[in-house]
């Protein structure tokens, strides 16, 4: 396993994101993850909070709010791809890691099932904001304050952080 | 600035921060959480009056505002611990200087939302445009928000290098 990670050290994106004194290497791909964050995060947050405020739901238009989360989700992926590639083992050998993925897709999970919800509402008058909502909407801002949680504490956690270099 | 320093670090606050393993990355968690909650209220609020959700009237959206003024509690209080925590890390550093002025920045631009433009858009409906100069307003938000972002990111790239902290 580790043979792995060291081969995966050694790609050219990973290489240059890690060694690179530029700017735009590893602290701009950062500010990306964290621009996703707050896109999507952020966004189903402030729904969660908008909902979670409210006894009526107006008939509203979702798809713009859930084209700039799916933007933000795809930042996201981007950027974190690129970041485990150039620091595969310091993710892939801490199980805090696994459990930041988990989140997320039970939190993606929740947030299309919050569509649902939201979408009935899209109707020609104002309807009471279902039980099943409100759950769905706490829900969100545990998982997402969990995934939070879990990526901060990536950086504190670790027991390898590259394995080519003997480093640990 | 180096007396002020050294005067931080014999503040209780600054012995705490650095005599507990967990306080920094516990700090740091709910710093991240409070920016995403900030980020993702006052963006909803912004995309609102710039028209790209519609169907809600911004007087409602404008209640969820509340968590983001939470939010930025939050992040101010866990702010100066950093601070109080390794001082050097932001006094001597350009991308910190540059997160404030963005601060300061948002905090003008909201304060001119609300005196020049808050009433009309209290005022709209659920399907009504917001006039153009509250829409700029909401632009710089965004992109003030974004700068906060993203100097808060370099803070840690522009350290000086004498400081070897957390």
């Amino acid at each position: 396993m580790m043979a792995f990670f060291a081969s995966i050290e050694q790609n050219p994106i990973g290489t240059w994101v890690r060694e690179s004194p530029s700017l735009l290497a590893f602290p701009f791909i950062l500010f990306l993850h964290t621009l996703g964050l707050a896109m999507l995060a952020g966004l189903n947050i402030g729904l969660d909070a908008w909902l979670l405020g409210r006894r009526k739901l107006p008939p509203f238009e979702l798809a713009n709010i859930y084209r700039v989360m799916w933007v933000g989700f795809g930042i996201n992926a981007l950027s974190g791809v690129v970041l485990l590639a150039a620091y595969p083992a310091k993710a892939l050998t801490n199980w805090v890691f696994f459990a930041k993925l988990l989140c997320i897709v039970v939190a993606l999970w929740v947030l299309q099932r919050l569509k649902g919800e939201l979408a009935i509402a899209a109707g020609a008058a104002e309807r009471d904001v279902s039980a099943h909502a409100r759950r769905l909407a706490f829900a969100s801002l545990l998982l997402w304050t969990a995934t939070i949680f879990a990526g901060r504490l990536l950086a504190y956690t670790h027991h390898i952080l590259l394995v080519s270099e003997g480093l640990s | 600035m180096d007396a002020f320093i050294d005067w931080i670090y014999t503040t209780r606050l600054s012995s705490f921060v650095n005599d507990y393993r967990w306080v920094w990355p516990i700090c740091e968690s709910l710093h991240f959480c409070a920016l995403t909650v900030l980020a993702g209220t006052v963006g909803l609020f912004d995309l609102r009056v710039l028209g790209l959700v519609k169907g809600i009237a911004p007087g409602a959206l404008h209640a969820t505002l509340r968590w983001g003024v939470v939010a930025f509690v939050v992040s101010a209080i866990t702010g100066v611990m950093f601070i109080s925590g390794a001082s050097e890390q932001y006094f001597y550093n350009d991308a910190f200087r540059l997160k404030v002025v963005f601060l300061v920045l948002m905090g003008a631009n909201a304060a001119l939302f609300y005196w020049r433009e808050f009433a009309g858009i209290r005022a709209l409906g659920p399907r009504d445009d917001a006039p153009r100069s509250a829409k700029l307003i909401a632009a710089a938000s965004l992109v003030f928000l974004v700068g906060v972002m993203l100097c808060g990111r370099m803070l840690t790239f522009f350290r000086p290098p004498f400081f070897h902290g957390p």
